[in-house]
């Protein structure tokens, strides 16, 4: 098995490289990098079990999926790869299955386990809305696959990486990118909170939600979200957006505001050690995923409560 | 004035669905097919792009057995006429086969300016049909689109990316992913739902495409399939609001912030 790896930027790629690791310890693995990586990343690189870090022409994702495609689709020709791993972020699920249908191979994202079997590759991953585990066999080489990689990385690799630079000539439909608009707020690491307080639409207005950041603030953690907070109403940046479309977060606690759990919204949670939830409808899906259901109205039960946890912790 | 096509997948309701309580295999037979979610704001997308610009809309759709009722929903919501196969080697596994079948259906459908896919289906959430579809016609594709526009033969789309906004454009023809940001899909008034019987759907068979059964060959196959169930202690506090806050601090207090 010869691997090659492919991510969005270097710590996307150290990520995946140890997850690699993980499903293939005895396979060599190069990465193909978007832009050179800097000293300390390629020694990570190395750490993560990559032997060479090939750097693609800069300003390929400017112009789009397409364009980087047939920049990597030239890179597996070169390099003979077997399995191209990809990160399964956004920029991964659009490069991906283009690069499958390029490479006439087959494809799957968000997978939690890759393993070889006979002849082929045996994956696990979510479907039917994140509520059940299918292992699917991919049969048709070469196999490109979107690893839902989490933070810590096996390491046990060793060396500085050997960099190369590749040279490609490409022509593909290209898109124009005009502008990236940021979001205000800065960037958060819900994967590694210990405390979430959810918030959806059972919140009315924008001037809401300073309630639940209020709360939050008193149990010291952090704010998250469901799809419609972040996406429709833009109340909240899309980093703070759990559930199957978002992250994936492992709190110790999950206080859910407001969230009907969805079950795309739910496989966001289900790591969660603890989980409340208050909402006013008693069937709500979430009530049943809840260690505690909490039948009420946000706006008349966390006033009080915000009362109650600073008397009872003494801050203000 | 452009024709657009719009893939609408027909899966199972995920929403309805229940495990088995001994195999956790989930029981297909207790629940209905529906249109996954995100199509439904692909077709909104493009009957609003043709109230504004004229043109053509046409739905297509592949599947194991495609429910034609489903197919006169999209037809009642404003779609001009429906190209659709039914074949049971077409699985919902399987991203290659369906995108083969999907671009033999579009070319049925005629000429086309744009492809509007829903960014993941409902099922499987591959998110990969649009891009796969994009690389078979060689056109670009724009991904996680909130808001579309369309001037001069160009778009120009607002994708959410996990960065924030990024403003794109590019020429057509183009194949363009849509979640539930975009818009908000119109339900079908009584009218239109008469008006939708008089609507063309074509059935094709496998040979009306020029494809045979091996050209159906799976590359992907499902090998198991099993709920994932996590038992939480489903503890459920009813009462006055003052008194719920007094027993919510107390849990918190106790279980969550102790260390
Ligand atoms: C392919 C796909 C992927 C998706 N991915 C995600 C994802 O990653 N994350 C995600 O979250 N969603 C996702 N969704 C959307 C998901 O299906 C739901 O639409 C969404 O989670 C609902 O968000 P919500 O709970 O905030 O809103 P709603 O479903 O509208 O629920 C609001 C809840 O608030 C309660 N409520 C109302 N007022 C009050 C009050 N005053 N006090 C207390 N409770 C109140 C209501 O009873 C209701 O239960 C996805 C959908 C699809 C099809
Ligand atoms: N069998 C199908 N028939 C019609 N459209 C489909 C089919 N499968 C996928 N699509 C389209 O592709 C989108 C993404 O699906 P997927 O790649 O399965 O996540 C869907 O929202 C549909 O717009």
């Amino acid at each position: 098995m010869s691997l090659v790896i492919h991510g969005e930027n270097p710590e996307t790629i150290i990520r995946i490289a140890g997850a690699a690791r993980r499903f293939f310890p005895d396979s060599p693995a190069q990465a193909v990098c978007l832009a050179p990586p800097g000293d300390e990343e390629l020694r990570r690189l190395g750490g993560a079990g990559v032997e060479t870090v090939h750097v693609l022409p800069e300003n390929l994702t400017s112009q789009g999926p397409a364009v980087v495609v047939a920049a990597l689709a030239m890179a597996v020709a070169k390099l003979g790869a077997s399995t191209i791993l990809l990160s399964a972020t956004k920029y991964g699920r659009e490069i991906g299955p283009r690069l499958a249908q390029r490479l006439g191979g087959s494809y799957a994202t968000e997978c939690i386990h890759v393993e070889s079997v006979g002849e082929g590759l045996l994956v696990k991953r979510l479907v039917l809305g994140g509520a059940y585990q299918a292992s699917l066999q991919l049969n048709a080489r070469p196999y490109v696959i979107g690893v839902q990689a989490v933070a810590d990385s096996a390491g046990g690799g060793a060396g500085i990486p050997r960099l190369e630079r590749l040279d490609v000539d490409v022509d593909a439909p290209k898109i124009e990118l005009l502008e990236v608009v940021k979001p205000e707020a800065s960037h958060v690491d819900l994967e590694r909170a210990e405390f979430i307080v959810g918030v959806g639409r059972g919140f009315k207005r924008r001037e809401d939600l300073s309630m639940a950041e209020e709360l939050a603030r008193i149990l010291g953690a952090e704010l998250g979200c469901s799809r419609p907070v972040s996406g429709d109403l833009k109340w909240m940046s899309e980093d703070r957006h759990i559930g199957l479309s978002g992250k994936r977060v492992r709190p110790k606690t999950y206080l859910a505001l407001g969230i009907s759990g969805q079950i795309q919204h739910l496989v966001g949670i289900r790591d969660s050690k603890l989980i409340i939830a208050v909402n006013t409808d008693p069937n709500a899906p979430i009530m049943a995923e809840s260690d505690y259901a909490v039948v009420g109205d946000i706006y008349k039960i966390v006033p009080p409560l915000i009362e109650r946890l600073r008397e009872k912790l003494g801050r203000r | 004035m452009p024709d657009i096509v719009v893939c609408v997948k027909q899966t199972v309701d995920v929403y309805q669905l229940k495990p088995h309580p001994e195999t956790l295999e989930p029981v297909f037979s207790q629940a209905q097919s529906k249109i996954s979610d995100f199509d439904l704001n692909a077709l909104e997308e493009a009957l609003r792009i043709r109230e504004k610009g004229g043109g053509r809309v046409s739905v297509v759709s592949a599947g194991p057995s495609i429910n034609q009722l489903l197919i006169r929903e999209t037809l009642a919501m404003g779609a001009d006429e429906a190209h659709i196969i039914s074949h049971p080697l077409l699985s919902t596994y399987d991203g290659r086969v369906t995108a083969t079948v999907l671009s033999k259906l579009v070319e049925k459908a005629g000429r086309w300016d744009l492809i509007l896919c829903g960014e993941a289906s409902l099922d499987n959430s591959d998110y990969q049909t649009g891009p796969r579809l994009a690389e078979i016609f060689g056109v670009p594709h724009l991904a996680y689109v909130t808001k579309l526009e369309i001037s001069d033969g160009r778009l120009k789309a607002w994708k959410s990316m996990e960065d924030g906004l990024h403003v794109a454009s590019c020429s057509m023809p183009a194949v363009v992913t849509v979640g539930l940001e975009i818009n908000t899909p119109r339900l079908p008034s009584l009218l239109m739902i008469r008006a939708a019987t008089k609507k063309p759907i074509h059935e094709y068979r496998l040979s009306d495409l020029g494809l045979t059964e091996e050209e159906l060959n799976p590359s992907v196959t499902l090998r198991e399939l099993k709920a994932l169930k996590v038992e939480r202690r489903r503890v459920k506090l009813e009462g006055k609001p003052e008194e719920l806050a007094e027993k919510l601090a107390d849990i918190l207090v106790r279980e969550a912030l102790a260390r």
